[in-house]
C-alpha cells in the first residue's frame, strides 16, 4: 500500500511539474524518462533473462534515426514514433536471431560488435545518415491523427506530456510483462538455462523474445530524442552510449523492477553534481561501478529494500 | 598491383599492434577465463608511459620501452590482485562490468595526469627515414614493427611451449583443479599471467608511440578489433590470435583503400560470420 | 507390459573413450527401474542421452515407439519425459513456489502469456500448490529457492521434475550428497511419488538400500555397456554382478 501511494504521489508530482519547473528542469526530466525506458528494456535482458548486452545503443539509434528520417519528410509525431519503434523492433529481431544462439561472453561481444556496426553505418553513410554531422533540422512535429485531432508540440511542456504519457505506458506494460508467465520464464532461463530447457522451455525462442522487447524499448527511447533535440548524431549508437543503461541499472539495482528507473534518476543527479566539481566525471562513474560490482550487486534499491529481488 | 602490395605491407604493420593487443587478451581469457574489457586501456597506458619516459624525459628509447612495460605490469598486478581475483568464480557479466569500470577510470585518469590533448612524440633517430617498396616510400619504423611483432610471436611461442613456466600455465589453463592439486600456486600463476598479458598490450602501445597518436581512447578504439581477432582465432589460442591479427590488419588496410565507407562494417561482418559458422574460432576446438 | 523407452545401439564417445557403448535397452512402462554400476560405468551419460541433454554419436532412442534421438530436452519434456539432476539444478533466485509453477505453466502452454499476472493463472497456481504439498515444501513456499537447506533443495529438485507431469522421469542419483537423515526423506518421497503417480521412474543410484527396496527392475552397467538386467532377486544372484560391483551380500 505504501508503495502504491508513493507511486501515485510521484505521478502527480510529475504531472504538475511544468507548473513550477523551468524549461531546463523539464528538459532534464525528459532525458531521465528516456534513460528509464532505455534501461528498463536493457534490464529485461540482463536482470530478468541473464544476458548482458553492450549494444543496446544500436537499437536506440535505429529508433532515433528512423524517427528523424520520417519526421523530415512527414512531420507527424505519431508516425515518427511508430515508425522508429517498428524499425528498431525489426532490427532487434534480426540481430537478436544472430546473437541469441551464443553463450554469455560471446553474446556480450556480439552485441557490442553489432552495436558498433550500426555506429559505423551512422558515422560513415553520409547519404542516409548525414555522416558525422548527423541529421539536423528535425521538427518537433505536432501530435496528430489526421481528421481527429492535432496538438502543437512547439512548447516544451506539450512535448513533456507526450513523453511522460508514453513513459508511464511503457513502464506499466513492463510491469505487466515481468509479472506474467513470460516474465517468470525469462527468470527461469536466467537462473538455469539447462533446467529451463528440462521443464519444457524453448530457451532460444524466449531469449529472442526478450531481446526484441529490449530493442523495442531502446527504440522507443530513441524515437523521443530527435523531436526534443532537433538533431541526431552518431554518438547515440556508440558503445559508450550503450553503457548508460548498463550503469543506470547497476546503480539502481539489477534484480528489481524499479532499479533502472531509480538508477536513471541517480545517474543524472550524479552527473549533475559531479560535473559541478570536476570535468572528470567518467572516472567517478568508473569508481562507482567498481564499488558496486565488488560490493553492492543489488544497487541502491537493495540498500533500501530488504529484498531487492522478486519484484 | 603495386598499390595492393604496398597496402598489404601497411596492413601487416598494423596487424602487429593488433597481435600484441590480442595476444594478451586471448592468453588471459584462455588461462583465467576472464575477458578483460580494459585490456585496451593497458595498451594506452603503455603508450603514455613510453611517451613520458622517451618523449618527455629523454630516456633512451629501448629503456623507455622497458620501463613502460614494468609500469603497466604493476597496474595489471593491482587490477588482478585486488579486484579481478575476487570475482573469478562468478558470472562473467560481473567481470565484464568490473573491467568496464576500469576503462572509465583509466581513460579519465590519463586525461588528468597527461591532459586530454593528443601527443605526437619524436621518432628515434635510427629509425628515421623511409625505404623504397615497390617504388613507394615505406617508413623504416614500420618495417621494425613488423620484425618486432614476428620476433615477439616466436618468443611467446617458445615461452609457452618450451619453458617450465609455460608448461605450468598451459596445465592450469586446461585443468585448474588438477594443477592446484599437484602443487602449482594457482593464485600467483594467475597474477603472473595477467601481468604478462598486460606487458604484451603495453608493448604494443609503447612501440607505437613514435608513429601513432598518443591520446585517450586509443585503447578503446582497438579493443573491439582485438575482440574480433580473438573470436576469429579462437579464445585462448595464440596461433589463432596471430593469424586473426594478420587477417584483420590487412583487411582493414585494404578496406580503407577499396571500401572506405564500410571497412569497419566489413570487419564486424567477418566476425559475425565466423561466430555463426565456427564459434570456437578458426583454430579453436 | 508396454515398452516406454527403447534404445538401439546407442553410443557416445568423448574423444576416444566410449562413455556409452552399443547400448540396446528396453524399459517397460510402470516398472520402477534402477540403473546401477561402478563409477564411470556410463550411467549418467545414458540418462543424459535419454533425456536429451546430450546427443548420441550412434544409435537411436525411441519413446513409445517414436524416434526422439535428436530432439532437444525441451521437446522431450513436452512429450512426457523429464529428469532431475545429480548436482542440484534449481532456479535459485525464484521462490520455491515459482520453481514449481514454471514447469506447470510450461506444461499448460502458458509461458508466452505476457500480460496476465501469475496469480490469475488459476489452474497452474492450483496445481503448483498441490505439488508443493506433495513434496512437503508447502511451508517454504515463498522462500528464495537458493536459501533452502540442502535436503529441501533436493525435494524441490524432485518436485520440479514431476511438475511437468511426465510419463517417464529419470532421477540421477537423487540421494547424492545427502546425509543419512536427508537420505531417508528423499527415499520416502521417491517411494511416495512412485506409488501415487502414473509416472515410470528410472533412477540412477549408488545407495543399494534404495535400489533394492524400490526397484521392480534393475539394469547393471559397466564400462559403458549393459552387464546384466533383471528383477532384483535375479541381479542379487548374478555372479558377475556381484564380482564386479556388489562385493558382498546385500
Amino acid at each position: 500500500m505504501k508503495t502504491r501511494l508513493a507511486i501515485l504521489l510521484l505521478i502527480i508530482f510529475l504531472a504538475f511539474l511544468p507548473a513550477f519547473a523551468g524549461k531546463y528542469l523539464l528538459y532534464v526530466t525528459i532525458h531521465i524518462l528516456l534513460l528509464s525506458i532505455f534501461s528498463l528494456g536493457f534490464n529485461l535482458l540482463f536482470g530478468y533473462t541473464g544476458l548482458l548486452s553492450f549494444g543496446q545503443a544500436g537499437f536506440y539509434a535505429v529508433g532515433a534515426y528512423g524517427c528523424a528520417k520520417i519526421l523530415l519528410v512527414y512531420p507527424s509525431l505519431l508516425a515518427g514514433i511508430l515508425g522508429g519503434v517498428a524499425l528498431a523492433g525489426v532490427a532487434s529481431l534480426l540481430l537478436g536471431f544472430l546473437c541469441i544462439r551464443h553463450t554469455r561472453i560471446y553474446f556480450s561481444m556480439l552485441t557490442l560488435s553489432f552495436g558498433m556496426m550500426i555506429f559505423s553505418l551512422a558515422w560513415k553513410w553520409r547519404d542516409v545518415t548525414g555522416g558525422d554531422d548527423g541529421l539536423v533540422g528535425i521538427p518537433r512535429a505536432p501530435l496528430e491523427v489526421p481528421g481527429v485531432f492535432k496538438i502543437n508540440m512547439a512548447a516544451m511542456e506539450s512535448y513533456y506530456y507526450v513523453v511522460l504519457g508514453l513513459s508511464l505506458l511503457a513502464i506499466y506494460l513492463f510491469l505487466r510483462i515481468v509479472r506474467s508467465p513470460l516474465g517468470l520464464t525469462l527468470q527461469g532461463i536466467r537462473d538455469s538455462e539447462t533446467r529451463a530447457a528440462c521443464v519444457g522451455v524453448s530457451v532460444r525462442k524466449y531469449r529472442l523474445l526478450s531481446f526484441t522487447i529490449a530493442g523495442l524499448y531502446a527504440g522507443l527511447a530513441g524515437t523521443l530524442l530527435p523531436p526534443l533535440e532537433s538533431t541526431v548524431t552518431p554518438p547515440v549508437a556508440h558503445w559508450s552510449y550503450s553503457a548508460e543503461p548498463v550503469l543506470a541499472t547497476l546503480l539502481g539495482g539489477i534484480y528489481s523492477f524499479s532499479g533502472p528507473i531509480v538508477g536513471s534518476v541517480l545517474f543524472y543527479l550524479l552527473k549533475d553534481i559531479i560535473v559541478r566539481f570536476t570535468e572528470y566525471w567518467l572516472i567517478c562513474l568508473g569508481i562507482i561501478v567498481v564499488v558496486l560490482v565488488m560490493g553492492f550487486r543489488g544497487g541502491v534499491v537493495s540498500i533500501f529494500l530488504k529484498e531487492g529481488s522478486r519484484r | 598491383m603495386e598499390t595492393l602490395a604496398f597496402q598489404g605491407l601497411v596492413g601487416l604493420s598494423v596487424a602487429m599492434y593488433l597481435w600484441l593487443l590480442a595476444a594478451g587478451l586471448t592468453i588471459v581469457f584462455g588461462v583465467l577465463g576472464v575477458l578483460n574489457f580494459a585490456h585496451g586501456s593497458l595498451f594506452m597506458l603503455g603508450a603514455y608511459f613510453a611517451f613520458t619516459f622517451y618523449g618527455l624525459w629523454g630516456v633512451n628509447f629501448w629503456l623507455a620501452i622497458a620501463l613502460s612495460l614494468v609500469s603497466v605490469a604493476v597496474v595489471g598486478y593491482l587490477m588482478e590482485r585486488f579486484f579481478l581475483r575476487h570475482i573469478y568464480n562468478q558470472d562473467h557479466a560481473y567481470q565484464l562490468l568490473l573491467t568496464f569500470g576500469f576503462i572509465l577510470i583509466l581513460d579519465d585518469a590519463v586525461k588528468i595526469v597527461w591532459g586530454g590533448v593528443a601527443k605526437i612524440p619524436a621518432m628515434p633517430s635510427f629509425f628515421e627515414g623511409t625505404v623504397s617498396v615497390v617504388g613507394r616510400p615505406f617508413p623504416v619504423y614500420n618495417l621494425f614493427i613488423i620484425g618486432a611483432g614476428v620476433f615477439v610471436a616466436i618468443l611467446v611461442w617458445l615461452l609457452f611451449e618450451k619453458t617450465w613456466w609455460g608448461k605450468m600455465v598451459r596445465a592450469s589453463a586446461s585443468d585448474r583443479e588438477m594443477a592446484g592439486a599437484i602443487g602449482i600456486n594457482i593464485s600467483t600463476l594467475f597474477t603472473g599471467v595477467f601481468a604478462f598479458g598486460a606487458i604484451l598490450a603495453a608493448l604494443g602501445g609503447a612501440l607505437g608511440t613514435p608513429v601513432r597518436v598518443v591520446a585517450p581512447g586509443i585503447g578503446a578504439a582497438m579493443i573491439i578489433q582485438a575482440f574480433i581477432i580473438t573470436v576469429i582465432g579462437g579464445l585462448g589460442n595464440l596461433k589463432g590470435a596471430f593469424v586473426g591479427a594478420l587477417i584483420v590488419g590487412t583487411l582493414s588496410a585494404y578496406g580503407i583503400l577499396l571500401f572506405p565507407v564500410f571497412e569497419l562494417f566489413l570487419i564486424f561482418l567477418i566476425m559475425a560470420v565466423v561466430l555463426m559458422i565456427k564459434p570456437q574460432g578458426l583454430f579453436g576446438s | 507390459m508396454k515398452e516406454i523407452i527403447r534404445t538401439e545401439g546407442l553410443a557416445k564417445y568423448f574423444g576416444k573413450m566410449a562413455a556409452v557403448h552399443e547400448v540396446t535397452l528396453t524399459l517397460q512402462e510402470g516398472l520402477f527401474t534402477s540403473v546401477i554400476g561402478p563409477n564411470g560405468a556410463g550411467k549418467t551419460t545414458l540418462i543424459n542421452l535419454l533425456s536429451g541433454y546430450l546427443l548420441p554419436d550412434r544409435g537411436k532412442v525411441l519413446f513409445q515407439g517414436s524416434e526422439i534421438t535428436r530432439l532437444g530436452p525441451d521437446k522431450r519434456v513436452r512429450m512426457g519425459i523429464s529428469r532431475s539432476f545429480q548436482v542440484m539444478n534449481i532456479f535459485p533466485r525464484m521462490t520455491v513456489f515459482q520453481n514449481i509453477l514454471l514447469p506447470v505453466l510450461s506444461r499448460l502452454n502458458k509461458t508466452s502469456s505476457a500480460f496476465s499476472s501469475l496469480l490469475s493463472q488459476k489452474e497452474a497456481v492450483g496445481e503448483a500448490e498441490r505439488i508443493l504439498v506433495e513434496v512437503w515444501l508447502k511451508d517454504e513456499k515463498d522462500f528464495p529457492a537458493g536459501e533452502l537447506s540442502h535436503g529441501d533443495q533436493r525435494l524441490l529438485e524432485l518436485g520440479i521434475a514431476v511438475a511437468s507431469n511426465p510419463q517417464v522421469c529419470f532421477l540421477d542419483e537423487p540421494s547424492s550428497g545427502m546425509n543419512p537423515i536427508e537420505r531417508i526423506k528423499v527415499l520416502e518421497l521417491v517411494k511416495k511419488l512412485a506409488a501415487e503417480r502414473k509416472t515410470t521412474f528410472i533412477i540412477v543410484e549408488h545407495d543399494m538400500d534404495i535400489v533394492f527396496s524400490l526397484s521392480d527392475w534393475i539394469v547393471v552397467m559397466n564400462r559403458g555397456e549393459i552387464l546384466a538386467e533383471g528383477r532384483p532377486d535375479e541381479i542379487r544372484a548374478n555372479r558377475e554382478v556381484r564380482e564386479i560391483y556388489l562385493g558382498e551380500e546385500v
